[in-house]
């Protein structure tokens, strides 16, 4: 059915307007209206398609992005914002013949990069001789001397590399960047992919589009053979920085793809020089270690980092061979911006060829001759730090005033080697989708090559990104910029047969679940110990607020005095002494500034927070729905305390949606996740914490009340959600003895101590070190222990007053239970989490 | 003449720490004046495992780690050395200190470029127009170099004020040269910023100095500086004592600045807050 290609229009279709911009090669059109001609099938396509049905598919394209929780970590840090990644739905084309250009200086540039840094961080000759001036390696941060005589597997520095690359108004490729120790964006171009095959699947079956999954199959490929010694089943991880980081998203996305596991650094451990993955069953040996992390972050040991991120040790493993690290520890240095002005001399001298691709024109100012030049031509350049400096903007000389021009220059003479220049990139223009229409955009491509077979495999596709505007050449997604999907064109429609692609299977999907690394495991068993704890202040100040509130002074009922003695016991309440009057008054205040502004550790406004910091540290285990959730909670007790006359009436209210907030919170969290350990341990957390709060509340509301009467028994029942219960089981008056059934011993009830027990016991019984060992260890002891306490025990008994008053056997039990309970948490930490303690630096002398 | 010298490094959590990996410069380095002729790190607790490298520079560099429990650890150091005296410095016919930077600049011959390992900023010293204007009257244009880098230290010496409670690890080279105190590891980084901003080469020596009633700075682990001149080679000079290091001066390591020696250096997983002590005796060997 494919039309003759003479039948294809050469033009712009009139539906579908769209002006290039004077002054910049445009990528879709050659004159007004002319459609180059390797775009000429897809205008074709889109006019075909019409307006209505591109809006359609586009509105399902970004409901994928959503869906997907395609995201780009904006400001970094705990209070930014995750934007959507935004991605246009029109693909930047490449054709046949251009691309095929574009792979082979991306190949030769990626090789020459990987020679200098074999020789920089080996024997130094090209500093010796003078082909690459050593002030630019040795007074260079980038250049990490740990590293030096470290002899890489394959020696492959870089495994995967990327160039960010511009087309100038004449059309020529330029490259204008090189990404060397952990390029972004490979994942988020996998992604655009997979989003835009969905959207337009007829347009790019058509064109013949070359797929790029079987890039990220020769990396996993080319990883695999470097592992040391060959093991069978090598365990392979991906390093981030954490959700904190910029491209957490990607992170996670790739280690999905790829299948390895996601890590932090605190998740690894070096052991005489051998890596290791600390997981709930134990350390388990890392053969790979793919990270996403900066050079000098990687080890707090010899790396000097300023932050304790890393992995203390890793730079020796590398340097006993046993690990792979990719890309190597110290390739940082080829991000260097100054190298550039001597790539074309280099290469050369390297590889005895020419380098295919200029770099946009760079004057390192570390040399007499360019500083004349940049200082005479500062109007028209932009000034860069010579060495990698995260974070430092480039400074455009045309927008200086003279006085800062005459500053910079001055610094630049002082310390001319801390300065590069180069010149003003144009950037070339593209279609880009916005409000319907067609509209010029700048653009700048990002390619990416992995190391394989000793050479380099070019990925025919990339990430092609497009700036916010025609007056801006900045094309940073952090600064509002867009990306789109990149389609290298094959020559016809045998692109199953293309040598780009090396394996036509696609990547497998992976579904081994991974080790749960202790980090984990210790979040999740606090998030389920703070949400409950959160839950049970509530609950405790929801029974008791309209008791202390509508009662008079001097006439407080038992039970809202025993709510008060729980809430002291549990750190909401500040014990104060003094006469009863005053005491009385102060209640009041408190219990309402307990809920609208408190900030104390122990508190509910703490406990609330720990809730958020924890479920931040587990965003990609937690759902997008168990977050919005989260959000509202936040939200409600984030309100403004209403005027005072209203204030019991709204706090009443807002502990009662607290409640139900609470419970959506956890059912999703618990629905939402597979019954691995992870679940296991937000469960324990959950159970324990219940358990605690019930003990602390059996023991303070009544075991030592001085006598305490049915309305003490009625609090407690209502804080304990069992009141129904009761009534429907005993249709009688309240007596200790069955309330004590009923919350202590009734393991039917979910808000017993005995059913909390009981799936502690269970829990603990299916954790790795029960499972391994024939002897029970301390945990499960105390699980066992503490299940048959309650089991075993006469409620008639500890029901007994003694002279005072008090149930002294109930409190010998219930203070017995909680130390036991304390025992059984640090048996857990002990054995599961002690591995995730922070790192700390030594004080030096 | 040899010495025996004993570093003794302590530090002290106030809770245990489960796991510590460190890396020490300890072990003094041979050079044409020193022979090691004995030296043993005692670790407590003993490491679970324990290797030796050479490090950029060639100091040998041991690493540990210690993966049980413990609240202490003591890393002693016990060397034994023989020292020859310094050759009289006729620094007078050293060439001219505006060549050697020339020299160094161009890189033309192999020990230059050796040189310049040790012209360039380091994390710990940066050059800056201020430290080249302290540095510049003992460098008149044409003075041989060493004539100028021996006035320098002999300035430093003078304009500055041996005290310990001025500065810290991290005090930087600007802070000091504005206050004008510090101890030797200051007065060292200082004088390495002074040549370096005038395109001299300098290194950073970590070691011991032999206690006696006049001299500064043995009662910890002590640093000085050496400077390079083509055909003379490096030679030492100690800005804390105005000395020219001989047969009193133990060298341990040298490197860009304290951050490439750092005797002691390495990361706990737990343990709380840290007390760290250091003592450091050196005494003639009566043996010998």
């Amino acid at each position: 059915m494919d039309s003759p290609a003479a039948q294809v229009p050469v033009t712009l279709d009139p539906a579908w307007p769209y002006a290039s911009a004077e002054g910049f090669y445009d990528e879709f059109l050659s004159a007004p209206s002319q459609l180059r001609p390797h775009w000429r099938e897809f205008a074709a396509a889109l006019a075909k398609m019409g307006h209505e049905e591109l809006a359609r598919r586009w509105q399902e394209g970004r409901r994928l992005i959503r869906e997907n929780g395609v995201t780009y970590n904006v400001y970094g840090g705990t209070r930014s914002t995750d934007r959507p990644w935004p991605l246009d739905p029109m693909p930047l084309l490449m054709e046949p013949g251009e691309w095929n250009a574009i792979q082979a200086a991306v190949v030769q540039r990626a090789s020459l990069l990987n020679a200098i840094l074999a020789d920089v961080y080996g024997p130094q000759k090209l500093l010796r001789d003078r082909r690459l001036p050593a002030e630019l390696v040795l007074a260079n941060p980038a250049f990490l001397r740990p590293c030096h005589n470290i002899a890489v597997p394959g020696g492959i520095y870089l495994h995967v590399y990327a160039a960010d690359l511009a087309r100038s108004p004449d059309g020529k490729w330029w490259v204008i960047a090189d990404r060397a120790q952990s390029p972004s964006g490979a994942g988020y171009a996998l992604e655009n992919r997979i989003v835009i095959n969905r959207v337009l699947p007829d347009v790019s079956a058509r064109l013949h589009v070359h797929r790029v999954a079987g890039f990220f199959q020769t990396l996993r490929n080319s990883l695999l053979q470097l592992v040391p010694r060959h093991r069978e089943n090598p365990r392979i991880v991906l390093l981030t920085p954490g959700p904190y980081s910029e491209t957490y998203f990607e992170h996670a996305f790739l280690a999905r793809y790829l299948g390895y596991s996601l890590v932090e650094g605190g998740d690894l451990t070096v052991r005489e020089n051998r890596v290791f993955l600390k997981t709930l069953g134990g350390l388990l040996p890392v053969d790979v270690v793919v990270r996403r992390q900066d050079d000098s972050f990687c080890d707090p040991l010899e790396l000097r980092g300023e932050s304790m991120l890393g992995v203390p040790g890793l730079v020796q493993a590398a340097r006993s061979g046993n690990v792979v690290i990719a890309n190597a520890l110290g390739s940082g240095l080829m991000e260097t911006a100054a190298s550039a002005a001597f790539l074309p001399l280099l290469c050369r001298h390297i590889l005895g060829e020419e380098l295919k691709m200029p770099t946009v024109a760079t004057w390192w100012c570390g040399q007499d001759a360019p500083l004349g030049y940049v200082l005479t031509h500062l109007k028209n350049l932009v000034i860069k730090p010579a060495f990698p400096a995260p974070g430092q903007l480039p400074i455009f000389g045309e927008r200086l005033s003279a006085k800062d021009r005459e500053e910079l220059m001055d610094r630049m003479r002082a310390t001319p080697g801390r300065y590069v220049a180069q010149e003003q990139v144009s950037l070339s223009t593209v279609p880009v989708w916005e409000e319907n229409r067609m509209m010029p955009r700048h653009a700048a491509m990002r390619v990416y090559a992995v190391a394989a077979n000793g050479t380099y495999l070019v990925m025919p596709g990339g990430l092609a990104r497009t700036s916010s505007s025609l007056d801006s050449m900045v094309v940073s997604v952090n600064r509002g910029g867009g990306s789109k999907d990149t389609w290298v064109l094959a020559e016809g429609p045998t692109s199953q047969l293309s040598l780009l692609r090396p394996s036509a299977a696609p990547v497998e999907i992976n579904r081994a679940t991974f080790d749960l690394p202790s980090r984990v495991a210790d979040n999740l068993f606090w998030l389920g110990r703070y949400t409950e704890r959160v839950e049970a202040a509530v609950r405790t100040a929801r029974a008791l607020l309209p008791r202390v509130f509508q009662e008079s002074d001097g006439n407080r009922s038992a039970g809202s005095q025993a709510g008060v003695n729980i809430l002291l016991a549990l750190g909401h309440l500040e014990q104060e002494e003094s006469d009863k009057g005053r005491k009385t008054l102060s209640l009041e205040r408190e219990l309402l500034s307990m809920i609208y502004d408190s900030e104390e550790r122990g508190s509910l406004g703490w406990n609330l927070h720990q809730v958020r910091r924890v479920a931040w540290l587990l965003r990609d285990r937690i759902s997008a729905d168990a977050w919005r959730i989260l959000n509202q909670l936040d939200e409600q007790f984030s309100q403004p305390a209403p005027s005072d006359a209203l204030r019991v009436a709204a706090a009443q209210d807002l502990m009662n949606d607290a409640v139900i907030t609470l419970s959506a919170f956890s059912g999703l969290v618990l629905e939402c996740m597979t019954r691995g350990d992870g679940w296991r341990f937000l469960d324990l957390g959950r159970r324990l914490e219940r358990a605690v709060q019930v003990t602390e509340l059996l023991r303070h509301g009544l075991a030592l009340q001085h006598g305490a009467d049915s309305s003490v028994l009625e609090a407690l029942l209502e804080i304990c959600d069992s009141s129904l219960t009761y009534r429907s089981r005993y249709l009688t008056t309240l007596q200790t003895n069955l309330v004590l059934d009923l919350l202590l011993v009734d393991e039917a009830n979910p808000r017993s101590l005995a059913f909390q027990f009981a799936r502690l016991h269970e829990h603990v019984e299916q954790l790795p070190e029960s499972q391994t060992h024939i002897r029970r260890p301390a945990e499960a002891r105390v699980a066992l222990s503490i299940l048959t306490s309650v089991q075993l025990a006469d409620v008639q008994e500890l029901a007994v007053e003694s002279p005072d008053g008090q149930l002294r056997s109930l409190d010998g039990m219930l203070t017995r239970l909680s130390g036991e309970m304390r025992q059984l948490s640090e048996a857990l930490t002990r054995r599961y989490f002690n591995l995730a303690l922070a790192t700390r630096r030594l004080t030096t002398f | 003449m040899a010495l025996r010298a004993t570093h003794i490094t302590t530090y002290m959590y106030s809770e245990a720490s489960s796991l510590c990996q460190t890396e020490v410069h300890l072990k003094p380095r041979s050079h044409p004046r020193q022979a090691l002729l004995d030296h043993e790190l005692l670790i407590s607790p003993l490491p679970e495992f324990t290797e030796s490298r050479l490090d950029y520079f060639g100091n040998e560099v041991t690493s540990f780690s210690i993966n049980e429990s413990h609240e202490t650890l003591t890393v002693t150091s016990r060397s034994l050395v023989k020292l020859t005296p310094a050759e009289p410095l006729d620094s007078g016919v050293s060439t001219d200190w505006e060549q050697v930077r020339g020299y160094v600049k161009l890189r033309e011959m192999p020990d230059a470029f050796d040189a310049s390992q040790f012209v360039f900023d380091s994390p710990l010293i940066q050059s800056s127009a201020e430290m080249a204007d302290y540095a510049l009257p003992s460098f008149p244009s044409g003075r041989p170099v060493l004539d100028g880098v021996h006035d320098l230290s002999r300035r430093i010496h003078r304009d500055f004020k041996y005290d310990q409670r001025a500065t810290n690890v991290s005090t930087s080279v600007a802070e000091v040269l504005k206050e004008r105190r510090g101890v030797c590891q200051d007065f060292a980084h200082l004088m390495i910023a002074c040549m370096r901003s005038l395109g001299l080469p300098a290194r950073y020596i970590s070691g011991y100095l032999k206690s006696s009633e006049t001299s500064v700075g043995a009662e910890a682990s002590h640093a000085w500086v050496s400077a390079y001149c083509p055909i003379f080679g490096w030679w030492d000079f100690d800005p804390t004592n105005n000395a020219r290091p001989s047969t009193d001066h133990v060298t341990i390591a040298w490197g860009r600045d304290y951050s490439d020696v750092t005797p002691v250096r390495g990361v706990s997983i737990g343990g709380g807050s840290q007390v760290i002590s250091v003592s450091v005796e050196v005494v003639p060997n009566s043996g010998l």
